[in-house]
């Protein structure tokens, strides 16, 4: 020990790059691998379930925009974000979110909580043209949302590959009838793959987000989505600091 | 494996962590800085950036 | 001396470090424009022209990858090939697959531009390729792996060179990163479209693990490596201390890695992993202000080269924005600050002090030193080496004003209360209170590309020039051997 010399790693490649390795992987390695054993990491809690197909795509249209490059969909646990989103977020909210979209800048508000605050008619004039609803605003017109019909040909295949990471869509009866233990009957019946397309189809045509029941556009889709955000755990059913303890 | 158990609680690992962090750091520094042979001696590995100029003018010359 | 020089360009490969810095300018002048105009879109909304392609929300990723990867990435490639090759004294182990190294990333942030405009994107920052590219991107990366590790073993000194060190850090860390950070499944073989392993918590963790180690490891250690080879080169004194290198180089390596977690602060992650990087980001101070020390400290004795000589100016002012960003860096991961800071335009400042202030001047300085000597010649203009870092300095000095004040005013607002107890301004108000500093912020950066569009004309006008004498060389060569022919 005493006669190390620095001048081993200088003068041999394979060991600098070994120690390099093993200096850079430490901190990775213990904020990282825990995550995905510690239970606590995210909360039991009731009602949290994966999106409908529906839903899924109009994530997608999310997540084509770059909206995360604007809007958080993480509330912090302070008073004024409290007054003006509402409760703050979960772990378990986003626990189907393959990728999170927690985002990292607020141009403009948080939308963790935008579920059902606005109504569809506001988001479709909104997403259409943001001046018109809030003439401040900073955001681009989304216009082709309303134009563009949603293509949901390889909404099976999506569903498939998020499945393969880890989202309970059920794609035979055993898979199916768990999902009914944890989600409840109506729900496991929107989360079944074999049912993907008949399923989107109904939900846009029920709910007519963008006003127009001829075509099932990707405006649909968007604010179906938009409509979801948050409103899966009903807060009155626990205490103030339930969650505290998994913090 | 029950003592596992024992690095799961934060009351252990941070005096922990912190103990072999900062005699590390001072091992490595005591080791960098301590003895003025071995200073001189990594200092004279300094001037590697103007070695080829060196080659550069012999080769010039030639 | 000319002897000297063709000399050195047959004993290494010059050629692929001449492709890199080239790309390295163009990408700099194309990506910082692209930020001048999303920038503008900011304060100006109409610019959006309700063109998909061109939105805000889509455009953005192609400012930060061609900047990052295709500005920085070029200009490591084009400095690590050269530094390697210097330090080793030896060549390139393959000139093929050196060359493919160029090829493939040029391909993959031109494709990477193009996908997001298309709405392809992983929407992971700093990260948005969609598969296919990631895998683009992991050979092209093994293969420099393989160049490097593989000139380094060919080395005619015993000793590898510091900034070897970090360039090697640089691109072990890289490999990690992307690799890990891009684990997906596709949605078909022939989609490009695919969903992250990770969920929620988990995700976001492996994210920012990514996206500040990015900043450590892509935009800080390999830019280190930058430093401790040209600052002591253009300075002509060896660097301060070898001594404090190896503390930095090793204290750096393996504190950054804890720290990414602090982007998360408050979030649903849980507390330990925040309270952990918050602490490691404290303790990051000491390794980067030593790098900044070793660097200054270089100069000194030789303090007139900053008046006369402004690529020495270039580097130094790198260094003095890097410990004003490293500074800064550990107070906004304190919990507190982050609070206010988290969210806002304050974050955005923070970067661009480092991405500006650091990584784009250390950069420029460093071409300006290794251009004409890539080329055999002199600079085309030193005036206008001159005037670029002026108008590099008050570019960078108005963004980051700008996002200061506007950040730090947007927090106060976020949580302000009136004297009943309610929110004092609606979330719009606080958006339309920005406007002044947005407009700002894209004045700034309209100065900082002006800045790159004269370093463009620069480097054109000196390959000019250079191959031009190198023609009359060539004729002259030839009339000479003709003439001896005939006689």
């Amino acid at each position: 020990m005493f006669n190390f010399k620095h001048e081993w790693i200088e003068t041999n490649v394979g060991l600098l790059l070994v120690l390099t390795m093993l200096a850079i992987s430490i901190g990775g390695l213990v904020e990282i691998a825990p995550l995905f054993f510690i239970k606590d990491t995210v909360e039991k809690v009731e009602g949290v379930h994966p999106y409908s197909p529906l839903e899924q795509r109009g994530r997608d249209i999310f997540q084509r925009e770059g909206c995360y490059l604007c809007h958080s969909q993480m509330i912090r646990p302070f008073r004024d974000e409290a007054l003006r989103y509402g409760h703050y977020s979960l772990a378990a909210e986003s626990q189907y979110d393959h990728p999170f979209q927690w985002g990292s800048k607020r141009t403009g508000p948080d939308l963790a909580r935008v579920g059902k605050k606005y109504s569809n008619e506001w988001q479709v004039a909104h997403l259409n043209n943001p001046k018109s609803m809030v003439p401040q605003s900073v955001m681009p017109n989304y216009p082709w949302l309303l134009k563009t019909e949603l293509d949901y040909s390889d909404m099976t295949d999506r569903m498939m590959a998020l499945r393969a990471v880890g989202v309970p869509y059920s794609l035979n009866k055993e898979e199916y009838e768990s999902n009914v233990k944890r989600f409840g009957a109506e729900e496991a019946k929107m989360l079944n793959i074999a049912d993907a397309r008949k399923n989107l189809i109904a939900q846009a045509q029920e709910n007519n987000y963008d006003g127009d029941n001829s075509s099932i556009t990707e405006m649909d889709a968007l604010v179906a989505y938009l409509q979801v955000l948050g409103t899966m755990v009903d807060f009155r059913k626990y205490d103030d600091d339930e969650f505290v303890k998994y913090r | 494996m029950e003592w596992l158990n024992w690095f799961a609680s934060f009351e252990n690992t941070k005096p922990v962590a912190l103990v072999i962090l900062f005699v590390t750091f001072v091992l490595i520094v005591l080791y960098v800085f301590g003895d003025k042979k071995r200073s001189a001696r990594l200092e004279t590995y300094k001037d590697m950036p103007f070695l080829d100029d060196a080659t550069e003018v012999k080769e010039g010359k030639k | 001396m000319a002897a000297t020089e063709i000399s050195s360009s047959e004993q290494y490969n010059f050629d692929i470090v001449k492709k890199f810095s080239i790309m390295a300018v163009v990408w700099g002048l194309v990506g910082m424009s692209v930020g001048v105009w999303i920038a503008s879109e900011l304060a100006w909304p109409f610019l959006n022209f309700d063109i998909p392609y061109i939105t805000f929300g889509r455009l953005r990723p192609v400012h930060t990858s061609s900047v990052i990867f295709g500005f920085g990435g070029s200009a490591l490639f084009a400095t690590s090939y050269y530094i390697v090759q210097r330090t080793c004294q030896a060549r390139l182990i393959s000139d093929g697959m050196a060359t493919f190294t160029f090829w493939g990333w040029q391909a993959a942030i031109m494709l990477g531009g193009i996908s997001y405009m298309l709405g392809f994107s992983q929407s992971r920052e700093y990260a948005e390729m969609e598969w296919p590219l990631d895998i683009l991107i992991e050979i092209v990366w093994v293969t420099y792996l393989a160049v490097f590790v593989g000139t380094i073993m060919r080395r005619k000194q015993p000793h590898i060179y510091v900034a070897n060190w970090f360039f090697l850090a640089f691109i072990l860390a890289t490999a990690l990163l992307h690799t890990f950070n891009n684990l997906a499944v596709p949605v078909s073989l022939f989609s490009m479209k695919s969903y992250s392993l990770f969920a929620g918590t988990q995700d976001a963790m492996t994210q920012w693990w990514y996206g500040h180690n990015a900043v450590g490891f892509f935009l800080t250690a390999a830019f280190l490596g930058m430093m401790y080879y040209f600052v002591p080169k253009q300075a002509g004194r060896p660097i301060f201390s070898y001594r404090l290198s190896i503390i930095h180089f090793w204290a750096l390596g393996f504190l950054y890695m804890w720290v990414g977690a602090h982007h998360l602060h408050w979030t649903a992650l849980p507390d330990w992993t925040s309270t952990l990087a918050a602490t490691f980001s404290i303790m990051l101070l000491l390794p980067s202000w030593g790098g900044m020390i070793n660097g200054i400290m270089t100069l000194s004795g030789a303090w007139d080269k900053l008046r006369t000589d402004p690529i020495m100016r270039f580097l130094i002012v790198a260094l003095s924005f890097y410990g004003m960003s490293t500074f800064e860096g550990p107070l906004m991961a304190l919990k507190d600050v982050n609070a206010l800071s988290h969210y806002t335009d304050w974050t955005v400042g923070h970067v661009h002090s480092g991405a500006l202030g650091w990584v784009a001047m250390i950069t420029f300085g460093s071409l300006y030193h290794m251009i004409p000597k890539l080329w055999n010649t002199e600079m085309w203009s030193k005036k206008m080496i001159e005037v670029h870092f002026w108008f590099a300095t008050i570019g960078a000095l108005l963004y980051i004003t700008a996002m200061w004040i506007s950040g730090i005013t947007q927090g106060l607002m976020w949580r302000a209360f009136d004297q009943y107890g309610n929110l004092q301004y609606s979330f719009v108000e606080s958006v339309a209170a920005m406007h002044p500093f947005y407009a700002m912020r894209a004045i700034g950066g309209m100065f900082f590309v002006t800045g790159m569009l004269l370093m463009f004309i620069n480097v054109m006008m000196t390959v000019r020039q250079a191959n031009a004498a190198t023609a009359k060389v060539t004729a002259a060569h030839r009339a000479k051997m003709a003439g001896m022919a005939s006689a």
